[in-house]
């Protein structure tokens, strides 16, 4: 086991940023944390990293967070700003500086696609090129366990893709993985198991796919219209149960319902301006437990809930 | 080797950090320039006794010294500590095998060199603008290294208590003036009250300023104070750089131990 947390708790004043958060990872797995705006992910990630207090029995490789060797992570922080006159070689040659051994910084700018901007002074990369030459400093070292707090926030989608793949080579390299996000997309694509944080509670925790069929829902049909009441009265003359949202309307429904939900309509003569079927996805879950923050139910429930 | 490499690495850095920044070289060493024009130049020294400057030129040098020893390092690394906060940086060093000593370190050894240079721009200034007689010793590195250290350590400790970049500055000039002018720097003891001239004693910069002062001012017979007679442990210079080195260890172990891990 890489991580083992039992029952982590963490206050603020009269704040509560943990409440009793056990959960573990093993050896290779990427875990994904996600959660609403101070939910208490980066509380979390500070307490196993040792950079905060807290409660609890924490384990990382076995040992307490600070008495982890610092040879076997890499992390990096939320909103992290490193000097910004400092040259993306540089600023890697720097932090690869602070370990006995590290990487070339020519190869972990490569990883992170800056090769053509080595030579160019932090603060004049792009939004994007800056994270990913943040991401190349929890690189240097070649860690055993990375942690990376939204390590693609403000990173364009072909950047964010070029990371997934990089944390996906790193990962089958056997490097375990730790990130936070808010792209339900990311965590559903590089994560193993996820874990959904809120209000300092982790309320779910497994697999993508666990998640998403547990609490999902059903597949949908969305409707775009400008005629929103025509269309919600036929679907409810059909038997469905429509929800509408503006000029869209939703119907769950299987694929093979599509076709007689179209007939409906075309029965009833209304106009539509577009159709899409599109199955649950972790989106979905996140909106039904960390917008409803409702507590999780048996078969899913974090270690130490049931 | 590992330490030294770690030392070397954030030393390297935090040397291109202050000298990429042209304003902040510029007015480093633009700042001592000024002060000598202003005082030595313009205001000069009546060593025939009263007006501000009652003493002659070269008493004066250990003053100007004290004031970039106590300005530079004191504002430097309380900024670089709230831009290290403000940036999560300490987080991410809070994860490498780099120490907070050897952080405090690496910010201290780049203000030796900037100050080291500072002090070396007073020192031409002052012969040059003036009728200063400076005597040179080896003495004068060691008090401006452990001087340096010091004010390093104190603002570490200020970087820590201060919320923000703009708290360091206001707070490091409210504590700097009142210590600069009340450490036997520029204003003789004899010129303030009786009572408070003990007091004098509490502020490290007085062991600085007064040491160095018996370092580079021979005093001329007809000197109006003569240097060494006050505080206590009067103005020998090994006592008062051992008063400094004691309490430059003090102040760097606090200050380190103060820059925080995150919260």
């Amino acid at each position: 086991m890489v991580i083992h947390a039992k029952n982590v708790r963490r206050r603020y004043g009269e704040t509560v940023a943990l409440d009793g958060v056990s959960f573990s990872i093993s050896e290779g797995e990427v875990f994904a944390l996600i959660g609403p705006n101070g939910a208490g992910k980066t509380t979390l990630i500070r307490a196993l990293t040792g950079t905060t207090d807290a409660d609890g029995d924490i384990s990382v490789f076995g040992q307490p967070p600070r008495s982890v060797s610092r040879d076997r992570l890499g992390l990096l922080p939320q909103e992290f700003a490193p000097a910004d006159r400092l040259s993306a070689r540089e600023l890697i040659g720097y932090y690869a500086g602070l370990y006995d051994e590290s990487r070339s910084p020519d190869a972990v700018l490569s990883d992170v696609g800056l090769s053509d901007s080595a030579g160019t002074f932090y603060e004049n990369l792009s939004g994007g090129q800056k994270r990913r030459a943040c991401v190349g400093t929890a690189l240097v070292n070649d860690p055993d366990l990375l942690i990376l707090d939204e390590p693609t926030t403000g990173i364009d989608p072909t950047g964010r893709r070029d990371l997934w793949e990089l944390i996906e080579r790193l990962a089958d390299g056997g490097t375990t993985v730790l990130l936070t996000t808010h792209y339900m997309e990311e965590a559903q694509q590089l994560a193993d198991r996820v874990g959904l944080l809120s209000g300092g509670e982790l309320i779910a925790i497994g697999s993508p796919a666990e998640l998403i069929e547990r609490y999902g829902g059903d597949s949908r049909l969305v409707i775009e219209t400008a005629d929103e009441p025509t269309v919600r009265d036929a679907l409810i003359a059909a038997g469905y149960e429509p929800r509408s949202a503006g000029r869209h309307v939703v119907v769950w429904a299987a694929a093979g319902d599509i076709s007689a939900i179209v007939e409906a309509l075309d029965a009833a003569n209304v106009e539509y301006d577009g159709l899409s079927w599109r199955q649950p996805s972790l989106d979905d879950v996140y909106v039904e437990l960390a917008e409803d923050d409702v507590t999780a139910a048996d078969g899913i429930l974090p270690e130490g809930r049931a | 080797m590992s330490r030294i490499g770690r030392i070397g690495a954030e030393t390297t850095a935090a040397w291109y950090a202050f000298t990429r920044r042209r304003t902040a070289v510029f007015f480093t060493f633009f700042f001592p320039v000024i002060l000598i024009l202003i005082f030595s130049a313009l205001v000069r020294t009546d060593p025939t006794g009263g007006g501000l400057f009652a003493e002659p030129a070269g008493y004066y040098v250990a003053g100007y010294i004290a004031v970039v020893v106590l300005f530079t390092p004191l504002s430097r690394v309380g900024s670089e500590v709230a831009r290290h906060r403000a940036g999560n940086r300490f987080e991410k060093l809070a994860t490498t095998p780099l120490l907070r000593s050897e952080w405090l370190l690496a910010q201290t050894l780049v203000n030796v060199v900037v100050i080291g240079l500072a002090s070396l721009v007073i020192l031409v200034m002052l012969v040059l603008t003036t009728d200063a007689s400076v005597s040179l010793s080896p003495l004068v590195v060691p008090y401006v290294v452990f001087g340096v250290a010091l004010f390093c350590g104190f603002g570490a400790l200020l970087g820590r208590l201060a919320d923000s970049q703009d708290g360091v500055i206001a707070a490091s000039n409210g504590i700097a003036i009142p210590i600069l002018f009340l450490s036997d720097t520029f204003i003789p003891p004899e010129l303030l009250p009786g009572w408070f001239v003990p007091f004098m004693d509490l502020s490290p910069l007085t062991y600085f300023a007064r040491g160095l002062r018996a370092v580079t001012y021979e005093p001329p017979a007809n000197a109006v104070t003569a240097a060494g007679e006050a505080g206590l442990i009067g103005a020998d210079p090994y006592l008062n750089l051992l008063a400094l080195v004691v309490l430059s260890a003090g102040f760097f172990t606090v200050g380190a131990y103060a820059l925080p891990r995150t919260d």
